[in-house]
Formats: C-alpha cells, structure tokens, sequence
C-alpha cells in the first residue's frame, strides 16, 4: 500500500466506525489457498478477533489478483480496501482499536523486532518449502495453486509464480540452502520464540497484542497442515509452550460459536 | 578502558595461545572515513572478531578478485575453507570457542535474533538504496571510492556490476514495482529504516552495549550497519540526519570505535599479538605488483609503439646481400636513412 493512499486512508479512517459488514478475502479454502496464505489470513483473522472488530471471510478464487498489494489477504472496511497484517494494524489503530498501547518503547521496539523475526523466518521457510522443494511443489503448491485456472493458463501462472519465488530466495541468499537447513532455521526461530514467551500466557505477560497473532495465524497453521512430509509440525511441536500458548488463543478467540469454522478452514492438504 | 582490561588480557593470552597455530584470515575492503571497513559486511566480522577475541590475520585490500572466495569478505579458515557469508563466520568464530554472547541468557539470545532480523528487514534495504541507488550520493560518493580504489582496470567494470547487483536484490525483496521512478518506493524504504532506527535506539536506551557492560553479536551487526552511515560524508543525508539526531546510537557507534578500533599505532598489547602483520601486509603485497605493472605498461607501450610504426610502414627494413650492395646502392641508402632517422 502506497504511503500517500495510507496516510489518506489514516484520516478518513478516524472518522468512520468499524462497519457491521466489513469482508476479510481469501483464496478458496478447500482446494486453492496454501500454507503461507493461510496462515497470514488466520494471523489477520486473530488480530480481528482480539480486537472484538467483526468480519466475515469470503474466498475468492482471484484474491490474490483482487488486493491491491497483489497479496493475501485484504480487507474490506467501508470503502477501503487495506491488504496485509502491517497495513491493517495501522488501519485500525486510526479507527482507534490498539492492542500494543499499554507496551513501553521498549517492549513495542521488541514486539516489531519479533514479528520481522517471524515474518523473515518463519514465512521465508513457508514459501521456500512450497516452492523450492520439488516434492513438496509437484504434488501439492502447483495443483492447489492453479486448480481455478484451465490449460494452459494453469502451467503457465504456477511456473511464474515459482520462479518469482525462486528469484526472491536467490536475492535473500536462501537459494543455496537445503531442505534441511531450512528445517534448522525454523527450529532456530521456534526456539528463539519459545524462549521469548517462557511460561507468560502471551508474549508480552497479559494482554495479546499482533504478535500473538502473528505467531498464531503461523503456528497453528503449520500445525494442522499435512505436507508431503511432517517434519515441518515436528519441529515446533518440540516446543510445549508453543503448543499451549496456540491452543490458548484457539480457546479464548476461536472457541465460540464458531469453532467449527477454524477447523474447517484448515483443510489438510491431501 | 579501564573497565574493559579483564577482557583485554584474556585475549592477550588466547592470542598468545593461537600464535603457533596459523591463525584465521579475514579479507575484507580496507577503511576510510575513519571506519576499519568501508563496508558493513566486513566490520560487523571485524567488530564481533574483536568482541571475541578471535585471532585474525586480516587482509584490508582492494581488489575482490583477490580473495580466496572472489567476493569481499572472505574468511580463509584451516577446516572448513573459506566462507564468504558474514554469519557463517560468525557461527564459525563460535565453533571455534570466540564466543561473544557467551554470557547472554535464553531470552537475550532470542531477542539478538529477533533484532538482527528487524534490521535486515528494515534498515538494509534503505542502506543499500541510500548508497548504492539513490544517484547523487551513488555518483558522488560510492562509485568515485570504489573506482578510485579498486585496481585498474577492475575500476572500469566492478563499481557498475556491483551497483546493478544491489539493485536486482532491491527490487526482488521490494516486490516488482520498479525503483526507478524513486519517489514512492524511497519514501517507504525510508519510513521503515527511520522507524527501525528509532526501534533501536528505545532498546538501547543509555546502556553501554545492548545488553549491558560487554558487546555481543547484536552489537556488531548494529555497529556494522550503523557506523557506515554515520561516517561517510553523503550529499543526499536523510537516513544520515535521522541517525545523529539519535544520540545513543552515534554514542554507541563512536565508543566501539574508540574501544575496540583505536586509530594504528596507538594499539594495546593484544592487537600487536594478533596480526602484527595485519596493515602492513596489504601495503607488502602491493609493492612489487607495483613494480611489475610499471614495468610491463613501459613494455606493452613500447611494443604497441613499434609495431605500429612497422605496421604503417614508417620504418622499415631491407635486408641487403654483401653482393648486390654496389648495384642496389640506391635502396641500401634508403634503408639507413630510414634506420637512421628511428634513432
């Protein structure tokens, strides 16, 4: 999102309340989204959630063609359309719904250190064992990402998108890394995450603030997930805490009514 | 100082240690501006060396095509040969048993990794822009020293690859909205540099290091990132400004220079023990190259000038048989006249 349509989008946003029908878009839940979609779309769900700001979620086939940063997911508030968890915590905290306002500097200084922490790590690892690794890419990223589209234009729009991806790891140093280094790195980012929460109930001691929800919408989805192989849940399941800590927010914000639905939206890949 | 002497002798000891065994090598760009490195790869290896202790023979040079790796810096090491990527020196330091967050806890450690992460993420890209792309101080400032530095005639090609290679990286972490039409794209960059500046400052706070009296890994990727921008003299200085209007952190880059780079010739015990041979070397090694090119440019020119000369047919020369030389005393004239006038 450009800087002079947030800064816009900032202003009008004070003025107008949360709206009953606000949208959050996703691909399509059964046969399309992938790992890494969802589980930016399930931290963004949670932030709503602990926010107690109510939206409903749409798949789309196209979602990704319909946000304006090209990325999932996006919200729709109104008449404006705000993509990714970044944007959107700035979005509501203009419409005066903060989580991180009781932090010091020198926690909220922490707190967006360790979202980069997830967001370089954790997502990186995510999209490389997508896309880089053959196995995983051939039977699962490909078909699931091109199910909406017909020969050839499927083919055609996998291979641009892996080859983005792969181009990304090459200038991010990650294109020479084996499976198993990346398997090392998330080991490393869990740990260090781990370590970080100790035995608080959330990151920083009482409250959830996004980064709970962002190491949430990750884990979990990492979690419930079926890959070609499990070696990906293994690792942060060597992490009690972690384990705890994502059934907590399961419980507290996605145990209602609708508990169901998370489920249900975590379609194993198989 | 004082305060830093426990850590100071035991490195006099360790180096005393590791003198027998060949110590490692570090290749890195030499200084200027007053840093030991002009480049943050290089001094965060250098500042962490440091804050271990790790004994280094350290090679400042010029010219990327003479390290072990091809690019600068490179670590030639006995075991595991050479490594050219900053953290796995560092994780090799480590190995080695040179381990600066020795005495940081589990949490600290998690936060060193969080903090590295959030200044990769955040302010290299903007470091890179700002020197690398951004045109004036490209022109002005990073093309004019590596050309001036870097040995002919790499100075011709180097500067540009390396800049095209900075903006390729540039582009692929920023997505594929071009940099080029600059304003929107430098003012996000920008955005997240400043705020990340301001991150780190807060969690500095008036500490001596980021975790307390001694420095750690963090420190030196915040120092090597850091202290470039402080330093260079850039005519396009936002990112610049914002960082001397944090006082800590040029604090804190201005006291790990002092501590830990003192200016040469006025060095401790320990650095005199580690690489005696570590500024001078560099100066070694470029003196007889020195002499070889002179000698060899005064050769090619010489060798360029006469064959043009035979070529054109300036000069040229007429072999003349003892027996025909009464009958061809016209062209034997000629000929020494022409060899003559080469004189």
């Amino acid at each position: 999102m450009s800087l002079a349509a947030e800064a816009f989008v900032s202003q009008i946003a004070a003025v107008e309340p949360w709206p009953e029908n606000a949208t959050l878009y996703q691909p399509l839940k059964d046969d399309q989204i992938l790992l890494s979609d969802h589980a930016s779309s399930l931290a963004v769900q949670a932030y709503l959630r602990m926010c107690t700001l109510p939206v409903q979620v749409a798949c789309r086939a196209n979602a990704e063609y319909m946000s304006p940063s090209g990325k999932v997911p996006f919200i729709h508030v109104g008449n404006q359309v705000v993509s990714e968890l970044g944007p959107i915590v700035q979005f509501t905290k203009a419409k005066g719904h903060s989580l991180s306002d009781g932090l010091n500097e020198v926690q909220k200084a922490e707190m967006k250190a360790y979202m980069e922490l997830v967001n370089s790590m954790l997502l990186t690892a995510e999209l490389y064992i997508l896309w880089c690794d053959e196995n995983t890419a051939k039977q699962i990223t490909v078909p699931r990402y091109s199910t909406p589209y017909p020969w050839p234009l499927n083919h055609i729009l996998a291979y641009q998108k892996q080859w983005e991806v792969k181009r990304k790891m090459k200038a991010i140093g990650w294109a020479g890394k084996t499976i198993d280094q990346v398997y090392e790195d998330v080991s490393q980012c869990c740990q260090a995450l781990s370590q970080r929460l100790g035995t608080q109930p959330y990151f920083f001691n009482k409250q959830p603030t996004e980064l709970d929800a962002l190491v949430f919408g990750h884990l979990f989805t990492i979690l419930t997930t079926e890959l070609t192989s499990d070696a990906l849940a293994e690792r942060v399941k060597n992490y009690s805490n972690l384990l705890s800590f994502c059934q907590r927010i399961e419980k507290n914000y996605f145990g209602d009514n609708d508990s169901s639905s998370i489920v249900g939206r975590i379609s194993p890949f198989s | 100082m004082l305060k830093f002497c426990p850590k100071k002798c035991f490195r006099v000891t360790i180096d005393a240690k590791n003198n027998m065994a060949a110590a490692m090598e570090l290749y890195c760009w030499k200084g200027d501006w007053d840093l030991p490195s002009v480049d943050p790869d290089c001094l965060t290896v250098l500042a962490y060396a440091r804050f271990s202790g790790a004994p280094l023979k350290v090679h400042k040079i010029t010219n990327p095509w003479k390290s072990p790796t091809g690019s600068l810096p490179a670590l030639k090491t006995k075991d595991d040969g050479c490594i050219s990527q900053p953290h796995k020196m560092i994780i090799h330091f480590r190995k080695q048993k040179y381990n600066a967050d020795y005495d940081l806890s589990a949490k600290e450690g998690a936060d060193t990794l969080a903090f590295i992460c959030l200044m990769e993420e955040k302010f290299l890209p903007a470091l890179i822009y700002t020197l690398w792309v951004d045109s004036k101080n490209y022109v002005d400032v990073t093309r004019r020293w590596y050309a001036e530095n870097i040995p002919f005639p790499l100075n011709f090609f180097l500067p540009n690859r390396m800049h095209s290679s900075f903006l390729d990286r540039l582009r692929l972490i920023k997505g594929d909205n071009g940099l080029e039409p600059g304003e929107e794209a430098e003012k996000e960059l920008y955005k997240d540099a400043l705020e990340c500046m301001t991150l780190l400052s807060q969690r500095l706070g008036n500490q001596t290091f980021f975790f307390g009296q001694s420095p750690s890994s963090l420190d030196a990727h915040v120092f090597g990132l850091l202290a470039p921008l402080l330093k260079m003299k850039l005519p396009s200085n936002k990112l610049q400004q914002h960082l001397k209007s944090l006082d800590n952190l040029c604090h804190f880059c201005t006291n790990i220079l002092t501590l830990y780079f003192p200016p040469e010739g006025a060095d401790g015990p320990s650095r005199k023990a580690s690489s005696p041979h570590g500024g001078d070397n560099s100066e070694f090694d470029n003196e007889p190259h020195k002499r070889r090119n002179q000698i060899l440019s005064v050769f090619v020119a010489l060798g360029a000038m006469l064959s043009y000369a035979f070529l054109t047919g300036i000069v040229s020369v007429h072999r003349v048989d003892s027996h025909h030389a009464v009958q061809k005393t016209e062209a034997v004239r000629i000929g020494e006249d022409e060899i003559n006038g080469e004189d």
